[in-house]
């Protein structure tokens, strides 16, 4: 009845964590590793957690919802970025080799601040709905109605959960560091697609419409590639690149 | 130590907080905003399945309002809510969405003619009316008498975290990320800001306000099997509690969610069986209507909860490896309603249980999903004990659920309560009494406090470890403090968290790293936490009652005669081992609904003589005003508005109601 | 908003990918014209004479092969320097991007590499094959081209140049069609999918059909050696008594 699968004999895997404490003026980057017993349906969050409480207390790294919804635990699992909190152990090689998303500032070991990039990014890109009347809303009377198709349409891009993945999957951002990255062009294609937001695309323009903003995408479609959550990325800056190349 | 002065100092960037915090700057005032981590990745962001607001638009809405909003909140609670505030609630929830719905928020919309919906296991057409399309639909969820669950997809409260996080952001709200209240700052019943933690250096702040507000959301993390984040561990809470003046409220009412995955305990959303979803046990026999032949799988999250350990229990459980569960049976909505409305729902099954819902079975089983209690607070969301300290969200027990919460008026209520509260911190700063008025000395008093219990922490040369007795105090509260309790259990638990409280002043670190140290953290949280656990599980070995989510297997029944009251725990001082409990009366004389049967669960309970009495002038006052509107009748049985900020008082529209 | 806007980064997105297009236009369409060696010398003489304008003005004008090749090479400086633009400027950026993509072993972020690789070679490359068609545009011809090839031993040049190119254009073209292309979201992974195979099969034929006459060229020349330097007569000049 069990559907859960089952793996056979444990294996020992070995956890190769780039550990580096900025506060620590003796700390060096360097490599640690650590042995630890496969358990079943593993994930790295479980992994993690396991060597901090086991082996080393000072290892830091960062987990909230461990569910793959808030996108805290983006960090390079064997070279790639991903969610940790959602890697199964049994679908990595017994070496496995961890360090933290580059292009962020290192706050230490796996934990960077991807919470004050993307605060940047969304005051950069005033990624909000701009409105006239916000502020003199009636709220006692009905809703404007939207169709329905439109409103999955904006959900569709409004998934993104700011994990930072594509900024770390993206060449241009590596050697660029003012690039907005997929996450911030992505959110601009979510506000230019929401009738409520009023701005034209003269004001997107102005936002995007530069080496740092969608003309600076190379294309090399690692963000599309590492989404964890799928988000149609390329076909969204494509968009965009027409819409913001077409603009005057 | 760096001393930050705001006119307004919010402790948490969830929806509750942030709501209040853009409240407080339309009004004028300085807010900063702390949160343990970047605002977007707070835990509002994990409700998936949608936020009750009765606008009635769809279909299996039609008819909805607040008054029905009112009755099935107050029924989901057990009656243990004060009705005011659920009053209060309901009528501002609407406006709540349709704010939301200006600001951003892509609500799932209706779309006029037919479509294929699941009921009772059977599929059935039914076709939208025009004059609703294009407008907020809502769907099914449990203990609901209409569709009221407002939602976008099953990522809602992600929608909503990012559409109030990027208002807060154009408000120019400032939030500071990674910090952690450690203690708050208070003298003579009067609440001055927080001494905080940066979790990036280590190092220590006062942030020294006219007015503070918690919202800081729930503590599952006391308890083994969560559905809540990581960080849920109830700091909040915690400070309040350590004031020993600002009380606790219900800290015992906590709820175990349904379908928690097994054996993880991720949560999957309650639309899952609003849409159509259905329990099934090791013969893949649908066995809630066994037992709820009324709302079958759709009764309140307590009784389900308990039905399916009964259930359990009778040896009907699938078993596994990890012990026993029972199976969420979703296969029958079909693929494309999957794909669409339960996204997040399949990812969390393709990632965590390798499994496809649209073909295979969930592994579920109850898990700790939300605490009902928190800061007790007046209808205001102030502390009643402590001036000038505010809560808002699940961190706070204003009131709204008693002794369960119905799935949906989570969220709900965390944006309702951010728009009140915002409002009434503000009309606090503007008054005398919100006037800044401590010495420095005092800051410095607290913030040398706090130093000097870190630096025991960090020097002190004991031997246990924070993490094991996390672990401890986890099981202790998994095992004794769960679904079903019972006296024995609960004095077991009561001195094993005792227990486990003294030798929590005797941590030991191995780590002595600069900057935030993860080992540090764990152990200042875990003494804090095991201070909640307390006041949880000793408040439910007083309570001899079972009611809502508080269930006890020595008191089955529902006790109106003696436990129509409120807990209050409050810890007296440092040292103390137990929080002193006290409790306030509910009083079924004010009632507008008074206590009767839920329509789901156990049918009987002890009653109160003012039952009947309120019961008979409830009927007379209606049946005065057969003629009149339901405002007026409303108005009649429990006038609520008054204590509303004046601009949410105004009834609200309506698809075909008169406004 | 005012009109205002700094047209300048559109102009030069637009501008880098229309060069581009042009140039991978004009590289697949000289293939197959010199591929005309694979017809025959007589086909490919033609052709030649074709270019020279000698169907329109009734004499070749091998000027005008000049004209193009400064057309072309103005289309590569402009693309080139547009491009260059996006290149790791500095031994920092060339650092990032290089472990980069050491760690991720991405596809498409590895195909751009390939691509300033090849980008950075064509830049000297085709400049030199540029160069000598724009100096000598009367040299193209069976046998003026295979000499050059054989006896000249441009053959190295040009097998270098036609992996870089065909490589540089193929992965271009892909990344233009992800890069601007309509494709629905719904259906971009199976869309995306397909550009690649077609971009592989593009190459693959390009350099099959390079391969194939530029083999022919130097069993030509080879043949030819001898008379290196000796113009090819068209057969029905051949056959006219008097030129021996």
């Amino acid at each position: 009845m069990n559907r859960i699968p089952l793996r056979q004999a444990a294996r020992t895997l070995r956890i190769q964590i780039l550990r580096h404490n900025p506060r620590d003026p003796d700390s060096q980057p360097r490599l640690q590793t650590f042995e630890i017993e496969e358990a079943d349906a593993m994930t790295l969050f479980i992994a993690l957690t396991e060597i901090r409480e086991r082996q080393d207390p000072s290892l830091q790294f960062d987990f909230v919802c461990r569910a793959g919804i808030c996108g805290s635990c983006g960090m390079i699992i064997n070279g790639r970025p991903g969610l940790a909190c959602r890697t199964l152990t049994r679908d990595l090689p017994e070496q496995i080799t961890l360090a933290p998303l580059p292009a962020f500032e290192l706050i230490g070991d796996l934990s960077v601040n991807t919470g004050k990039w993307m605060r940047g990014m969304s005051e950069r890109l005033e990624t909000w709905v701009h409105s006239q009347n916000l502020e003199s809303l009636d709220i006692d009377a009905m809703e404007a109605a939207m169709e329905p198709e439109l409103a999955e349409q904006i959900y569709e891009l409004e998934r993104c959960i700011e994990c930072g993945c594509c900024v770390a999957a993206c060449g241009t951002a590596r050697m660029r560091e003012d690039f907005v990255g997929a996450v911030g062009l992505n959110q601009v294609t979510r506000f230019r697609l929401d009738p409520r937001d009023e701005r034209s695309d003269a004001a997107f323009y102005e936002l995007v419409g530069d080496e740092s903003g969608v003309f600076g995408c190379m294309t090399l479609l690692g963000c599309e590639d590492m989404c964890p959550k799928d988000l149609p990325l390329a076909t969204q800056i494509a968009f965009l690149r027409r819409r913001m190349a077409a603009t005057t | 130590m760096q001393i930050i002065y705001t006119d307004v100092l919010v402790i948490g960037g969830g929806l509750a907080g942030q709501r209040a915090a853009i409240g407080a700057k339309r009004r004028g005032h300085d807010v900063i905003v702390l949160s343990l981590v970047p605002a977007k990745r707070s835990h509002s962001a994990a409700a998936q399945g949608g936020m009750q607001a009765s606008l009635g638009n769809c279909l299996g809405a039609a008819g909805d309002n607040e008054d029905i909003h009112f009755a099935d909140t107050v029924r989901g609670s057990d009656w243990g809510a004060d009705q005011e505030v659920v009053r209060m609630f309901t009528h501002t929830a609407p406006k709540a969405i349709r704010e939301l719905a200006a600001w951003g928020v892509p609500w799932n919309r209706v779309a006029r003619g037919e479509r294929e919906i699941t009921v009772d296991g059977q599929r059935k057409t039914i076709s939208e009316p025009d004059a609703a399309h294009g407008l907020i639909t809502s769907r099914n969820f449990g203990g609901t008498q209409k569709w009221r669950a407002c939602y976008v997809s099953d990522g809602t409260g992600h929608a909503m975290l990012y559409t109030m996080s990027n208002q807060a952001i154009a408000a120019n709200i400032p939030v500071h990320e990674r910090m952690e209240a450690l203690a708050l700052i208070h003298a003579d019943g009067r609440c001055h800001g927080a001494i905080v933690r940066n979790l990036m250096t280590g190092e220590l702040l006062a942030y020294v306000a006219r007015a503070t507000c918690i919202a800081t959301g729930g503590f599952g993390r006391i308890y083994r099997v969560s559905t809540n984040a990581i960080i849920n561990e109830g700091m909040g809470a915690a400070i309040a509690l350590e004031t020993g003046v600002a009380t606790l409220g219900n800290m015992e009412a906590i709820q175990f969610h349904p379908t928690g995955i097994f054996p993880a305990g991720i949560l999957v959303t309650e639309g899952c069986r609003g849409d159509g979803g259905l329990l099934l046990d090791c013969n893949e026999h649908r066995f809630m209507p066994d037992y709820e032949p009324e709302k079958k799988e759709l009764a309140s999250r307590d009784v389900v909860s308990r039905r399916m350990e009964e259930h359990i229990g009778a040896g009907h459980g699938v078993k596994s490896r990890f012990g026993e569960h029972l199976w969420l049976d979703i296969r029958l909505l079909g693929a494309d309603h999957i794909n669409n409305n339960l996204r997040e729902v399949k990812e969390i099954c393709q990632y965590f249980l390798g499994i496809d819902p649209v073909r295979e079975l969930i592994p579920v089983r109850p898990a700790q999903h939300y605490s009902m209690g928190g800061v007790r607070t007046n209808h205001r969301g102030e502390s009643p004990q402590l001036q000038g300290l505010f809560a808002a969200g699940e961190a706070a027990c204003w009131d709204m659920h008693g002794f369960n919460r119905l799935g949906g008026n989570s969220v709900a209520e965390t944006v309702v309560a951010g728009m009140i509260v915002g409002d009434t911190i503000a009309d606090f700063c503007d008054s005398t009494a919100g006037a800044l008025q401590l010495s420095s000395a005092l800051v410095q008093e607290f913030g040398e406090r706090e130093r000097r219990r870190l630096a025991e922490i960090a020097n002190g040369k004991g031997r246990e470890s924070a993490f094991e007795l996390a672990r401890l105090m986890q099981e202790t509260m998994t095992a004794q403090v769960g679904i079903f309790r019972e006296g024995e259990r609960l004095e077991q638990a009561v001195a094993s968290l005792q227990e486990l409280q003294l030798r929590s002043r005797n941590i030991g670190l191995r780590s002595s790293a600069p900057g935030a140290n993860p080992e540090l953290v764990t152990a200042y949280r875990v003494q804090r936490m095991l201070k909640l656990a307390q006041c949880v599980a000793y408040g439910a070995l007083q309570r001899t009652e079972s009611r809502g989510a508080h269930y006890r297997a020595d008191h089955p029944r529902r006790d109106d005669l003696n436990w129509m009251r409120r807990t209050l725990a409050s810890w007296p001082s440092a040292d103390a081992r137990l929080p002193v409990l006290t409790y306030e009366p509910l009083d079924i004389m004010k009632m507008e609904l008074p206590p009767g049967w839920r329509g789901y669960g156990a049918r009987d309970y002890i009653e109160h003589p003012d039952t009947g009495v309120r019961q008979q002038q409830v009927d007379a006052i209606g049946g005065g005003l057969d003629r009149a509107d339901r405002h007026t009748r409303q108005e009649a049985l429990m006038p609520f508005r008054h204590l509303l900020p004046e601009h949410l008082r105004n009834n609200n529209e309506r698809l075909g109601e008169e406004s | 908003m005012t009109g205002k806007l700094d047209r300048g980064p559109a102009r030069a997105d637009i501008l880098q990918s229309l060069s581009g297009l042009l140039l991978v236009l004009f590289i697949w369409g000289h293939m197959f014209f010199e591929s005309s060696i694979l017809l025959g010398k007589d086909a490919m003489y033609r052709v030649t004479r074709m270019f020279e304008g000698e169907p329109l003005f009734g004499k070749p004008y091998p000027l005008l092969v000049s004209g193009v090749a400064a057309i072309i090479f103005v289309l590569i400086a402009v693309h080139a320097v547009l491009a260059l633009r996006k290149f790791p400027g500095s031994h920092r950026q060339y650092r990032e991007f290089n472990a980069h993509m050491g760690a991720m072993r991405h596809p498409d972020t590895t195909l751009w590499y390939v691509q300033v690789l090849t980008g950075f070679a064509l830049f000297f490359l085709a400049s030199a094959h540029l160069l000598v068609v724009f100096l000598q545009p009367d040299n193209i011809g069976p046998y003026a081209s295979s000499d050059r090839i054989w006896s000249g031993r441009f053959w190295i040049l040009y097998a270098l140049l036609l992996v870089c190119v065909h490589l540089h254009a193929g992965i271009g073209i892909y990344r233009l069609a992800m890069k601007w292309g309509p494709i629905p979201a719904a259906g971009s992974k199976v869309a995306r999918r397909r550009l690649k195979l077609a971009m592989w099969g593009i190459i693959a034929f390009f350099l099959c059909l390079g391969t194939a006459s530029l083999a022919t060229y130097m069993y030509i020349g080879r043949d030819h050696a001898p008379h290196a330097g000796e113009r090819y007569l068209p057969a029905h000049q051949q056959a006219l008594p008097g030129n021996t």
